[in-house]
């Protein structure tokens, strides 16, 4: 119980303290979701704790992910005549996103040889978590492994995101919107926040587009890319 | 310290929403996840001025500022599956990594071509 309660504490403070070493070093490689899990995962191989262990009382965290996210509808809401304006770039482009995000990944885990189950996984990982596991299992995929895919695709959008935004030179905070909601889910949405909150609302619609086209169109994708190979 | 409260208890109403919301994808079956259902909920309310903004402006600002931290122990859990890191880790990384760096492109580029024609356009 206390030592439980002991890793929600150190996670806490962990982030907080990789937080501020962000804010004087904004470098991609030191975003807080990437330093404060490496130290807390040494820290966890030090002291010899499981990840049940750990995650008996950090848990806790996790399931704040939902109330997050709900709150992403004031944003909505706020900015509601930016997206109706947009309506038709960003389903558009969210769409031709999603179904590039299920066609590449199929395509190249067929051509890296890996098991269909594994290529199944990893196909809705541009959705987010709790819809890329329910559509992974319906299609025959290993939910644990879409949970991870999901988590690193997460990893790459917030921190190659920014990066693109500069070499494709996307301008309008609707495009830069479009482009971290469809790659990232709601890991991208927390970056997508840095810019500006138009940014960030777009993100999140562009966030449940990307689920429901995913959801309706990976099963039928990988039954097709699966035939062809 | 009236500040704190105010979030705290605002933060609350976001934690019974999100679990109205599981209750409602769990009894009615739907194939999507409660938070787009409580996204969906919220917006509504918003709409038809059931709950003002300010009655969840903090709570709400306070979520999404520190959304970061509620990811950690996800990433943490990628501990759990050693197995199949060391077995297939590298080749399903450079499978997300391609694939991921293909859709910020196509999405980004063409959003910003979408967004640039219709201001053209209006001009």
């Amino acid at each position: 119980m206390i030592q439980s309660l002991g890793w929600l504490v150190f996670t806490v403070g962990i982030y907080w303290a990789s937080k501020q070493l962000y804010r004087f070093f904004p470098k991609v490689y030191l975003t807080p979701l990437l330093v404060a899990p490496v130290v807390v995962i040494l820290s966890m191989s030090i002291s010899g704790a499981t990840f049940d262990q750990y995650d008996e009382g950090a848990g806790w965290l996790t399931k704040l992910v939902e109330p997050a996210t709900i709150a992403l509808a004031i944003t909505l809401y706020r900015h509601m005549d930016i997206l109706k304006k947009n309506a038709w770039a960003i389903a558009v482009s969210v769409t031709a996103g999603a179904v590039l995000a299920i066609v590449t990944s199929a395509a190249l885990a067929i051509g890296f040889g890996l098991d269909p189950s594994v290529m199944e996984s990893l196909a809705p990982r541009s959705a987010t978590t709790p819809i890329a596991i329910s559509i992974s299992g319906s299609m025959g995929g290993v939910p644990t492994i879409t949970a991870v895919a999901t988590l690193i695709t997460g990893l790459i959008g917030l921190m190659a995101g920014p990066l693109i935004v500069k070499w494709c030179s996307i301008k309008s905070p609707v495009a830069r919107g479009i482009l971290f909601g469809t790659s990232a889910h709601s890991a991208g949405i927390s970056k997508a926040l840095e810019y500006d909150m138009v940014t960030g609302s777009v993100a999140s619609i562009a966030m449940m587009v990307t689920a429901f086209v995913t959801l309706l169109a990976a099963p039928w994708l990988v039954g097709v890319l699966s035939s062809l190979a | 310290m009236k500040n704190l409260f105010k979030t705290a208890a605002q933060v609350v109403f976001f934690i019974i929403l999100a679990e109205v919301s599981d209750v409602i994808v769990a009894k009615l079956y739907l194939p999507v996840s409660g938070s787009v259902v409580g996204i969906m909920l919220l917006f509504g309310l918003l709409q038809i001025k059931a709950i003002r903004m300010e009655w969840i402006e903090l709570g709400s600002k306070w979520l999404l500022a520190e959304m970061l931290l509620f990811f950690i122990p996800a990433a943490v859990g990628i501990t759990k599956y050693k197995s199949l890191i060391l077995h297939s880790g590298m080749v399903i990384f450079i499978t997300i990594f391609c694939s991921t760096i293909l859709v910020m492109v196509l999405a980004g580029i063409l959003g910003e071509r979408m967004v640039r024609g219709r201001r053209e356009e209006a001009q």
